[in-house]
C-alpha cells in the first residue's frame, strides 16, 4: 500500500503539473505544442483521477487523450497557414472577450466547488472499482451507454469511409482516376 | 520484498540486454540473407560497434527546430517502453508493478508511442521528418485498434485486466492455442507499433530515414535505442499474453519468460530481412478490412468458448 504522505505529495506535484501546462496551453506559440501541452495537462488530471482511486477511469483518460491531442494537432497544422506549426504565432484572440469569458467561467466554477457539499467519505479498502464500473456500464445504464457506442461506431466508420479516397473509379492505390473520355461517349 | 528487487534486476536484463539482442539477431539475419561470412564475434559486437562510432559522430541541427521535443521524443519512448516491460511479470509474484487495470496501462503506453514518433518528427522542423511524424499519426488510429483488441482478447478468460491474472489464467492452455488467431494478429500490428522491418513506414528508407533523417551522432543512438527497447517491450508483452508467460516444464519461470521473449524478438526483428517494405494505403486499408473483423471474431469466439 501507498502510504499516505506519498499520495499528498503525487497530488501536489500533478495538480501543479496541470495547472502550470494548462496555462502554457495559451502563453506557448505554437499549435501543436499547445496540443502537446493540453495532453500533459489532461495525463497530470488522468494521474489525480488515479490517486482517488478510479484508476480504469484515470488511465482511459490518458489513453483517449494521447489519440485525440495528435488528431487535433494534425488537424490544426493542416488549416494553418505555416505547414509544420514551428512559426510563432498568437494563440489568443479577442483580448476582451476572453478575459471576461476566462474571469466569468472561474467565479462559476470556484462557486460551484464552494457550494457542493462533498462526500467525506473514506474509500473502504479492497473496493473492486473497476468491477463496480463494468457492472454500471453493462447493467442498468446498458442501453444508454450501447446507443452511444453504437452511434459513435457508426459515425467512426462513416468518417473513415468519406475521408478514404476510394471513389466511384476504383481505390486509392489505383488511382481512383477518371477514365479517359473515349470519342461519342457521355463524360462521366 | 525481495522478489520485487529481483523484479527489478529481470527489467534491468530486458533494458539492457534486449536491444543488443534485437541488433544481434538483425545483424546475423542480414548476413544470411546476403549470403555474406561474418564471425560469430564480429556480429555480437556489431552494436557496440555502431553505438561507438554513433558516440563519436557530431550531430547536427535544423534551422528553428524545438529543441525540447527534439530531445524528448527518445526519451519519451524509452520511457513508454520500460513501462510496459515493467508491467510483465517473470515469475508467480516476479513483477515490477501489477495494478488492477494493467492492459489499460499497456495500452495507454502504446498509445503515448504515437506522441513520442510525432514529436521526434515534428521538432526538427524538416520535410521528410515531418512527413514521417504524419505517416505515423495516420497508420496509428489504424493498427491500435486491431492491436489492442487483439490484447483484450486475452483478458477474457482471466477476467481480469491484471497481466499476472491473465499470465495466470494461460495455466492450462496458452493463449496461443485457445486464440489462435491473437497471435498473428498481435505480432503483425506490433511490427507497426514498434515501426520495424516491412511496416517501419514513419522512419522508411523512401523517406530518406523519415523520423530520424536528421539525427545524427548521440541523438541517433538514443533513438535507435528507444525503438529496439520497443520491440523487445512488444515482445515480452505478446510472451506474457499469448504464450503462457512463465508457464513451463522443467525451467524456473524466469528462464522460460526470458526464453519466449527471445523467440518473439527473433521473429519480430529477423522480418526486416526477409520481407519488403509494405506500402501505406494497403496496410491503412487492411488495418480496416481484415485485421479489425479478424480481431472482432478472435474476441467473440473465445467469448463464447468460456460460456
Amino acid at each position: 500500500m501507498i502510504p499516505q504522505p506519498l499520495i499528498d505529495a503525487l497530488f501536489v506535484v500533478f495538480s501543479i503539473g496541470a495547472l502550470v501546462t494548462g496555462y502554457r496551453v495559451f502563453r506557448t506559440d505554437s499549435m501543436v505544442r499547445a496540443a502537446f501541452y493540453l495532453l500533459a495537462s489532461f495525463a497530470a488530471v488522468g494521474g489525480i483521477l488515479v490517486l482517488l482511486g478510479a484508476e480504469f477511469l484515470g488511465m482511459v483518460l490518458i489513453l483517449m487523450m494521447a489519440g485525440e491531442m495528435l488528431v487535433m494537432a494534425i488537424m490544426m497544422v493542416m488549416y494553418m497557414m505555416n505547414p509544420a506549426g514551428l512559426n510563432p504565432m498568437w494563440m489568443v484572440h479577442q483580448h476582451r472577450r476572453a478575459v471576461v469569458g476566462g474571469v466569468g467561467s472561474f467565479v462559476v466554477l470556484v462557486g460551484a466547488i464552494l457550494l457542493t457539499d462533498f462526500p467525506s467519505a473514506s474509500r473502504p479498502p479492497n473496493l473492486a472499482v473497476t468491477e463496480q464500473l463494468g457492472i454500471e456500464l453493462l447493467g442498468d445504464s446498458m442501453l444508454v451507454f450501447q446507443t452511444a457506442g453504437v452511434a459513435l461506431l457508426a459515425t467512426m466508420i462513416g468518417v473513415v469511409v468519406l475521408a478514404s479516397q476510394r471513389g466511384r473509379f476504383g481505390s486509392a492505390e489505383d488511382g481512383s482516376a477518371e477514365p479517359p473520355l473515349q470519342p461519342d461517349e457521355e463524360p462521366a | 520484498m525481495t522478489d520485487w528487487f529481483i523484479a527489478i534486476m529481470l527489467l534491468g536484463v530486458l533494458v539492457a540486454g534486449g536491444p543488443w539482442f534485437v541488433a544481434v539477431i538483425d545483424a546475423a539475419v542480414g548476413h544470411v540473407v546476403a549470403g555474406t561470412m561474418a564471425s560469430i564475434g564480429g556480429v555480437a559486437t556489431f552494436p557496440l560497434r555502431r553505438g561507438a562510432r554513433l558516440i563519436s559522430q557530431e550531430t547536427t541541427r535544423t534551422e528553428r527546430p524545438d529543441v525540447g521535443g527534439w530531445a524528448l521524443a527518445p526519451a519519451l519512448l524509452a520511457g513508454l517502453a520500460v513501462l510496459a516491460l515493467a508491467l510483465v511479470p517473470f515469475g508467480p509474484g516476479l513483477v515490477v508493478a501489477d495494478p488492477s487495470t494493467g492492459f489499460v496501462v499497456y495500452s495507454a503506453a502504446v498509445a503515448f508511442v504515437m506522441i513520442a514518433v510525432f514529436l521526434h518528427g515534428w521538432s526538427p522542423n524538416s520535410v521528410f521528418a515531418l512527413h514521417g511524424a504524419y505517416r505515423y499519426g495516420a497508420v496509428a488510429l489504424s493498427f491500435q485498434i486491431p492491436f489492442l483488441l487483439a490484447m483484450l482478447a486475452t483478458a477474457l478468460p482471466a477476467e481480469s485486466l491484471s497481466i499476472v491474472e491473465i499470465v495466470k489464467a494461460q495455466e492450462s492452455a496458452w493463449n496461443v492455442i485457445r486464440q489462435p488467431l491473437g497471435l498473428p494478429i498481435y505480432l503483425v500490428v506490433g511490427l507497426a507499433v514498434s515501426f520495424w522491418g516491412p511496416l517501419n513506414l514513419p522512419d522508411g528508407r523512401d523517406l530518406a530515414g523519415g523520423t530520424s533523417v536528421e539525427d545524427a551522432g548521440v541523438q541517433r543512438l538514443l533513438w535507435e535505442l528507444a525503438r529496439l527497447l520497443m520491440l523487445v517491450a512488444v515482445a515480452a508483452m505478446g510472451a506474457a499474453g499469448f504464450l503462457g508467460g512463465w508457464w513451463g516444464p522443467i525451467l524456473p519461470g524466469p528462464v522460460w519468460m526470458l526464453l519466449k521473449t527471445g523467440l518473439l524478438i527473433a521473429i519480430l526483428a529477423s522480418t526486416r530481412h526477409l520481407f519488403a517494405r509494405y506500402r501505406i494505403e494497403p496496410f491503412v486499408e487492411r488495418c480496416w478490412v481484415v485485421l479489425i473483423p479478424l480481431a472482432l471474431l478472435n474476441i467473440f469466439v473465445s467469448g463464447v468458448t468460456l460460456l
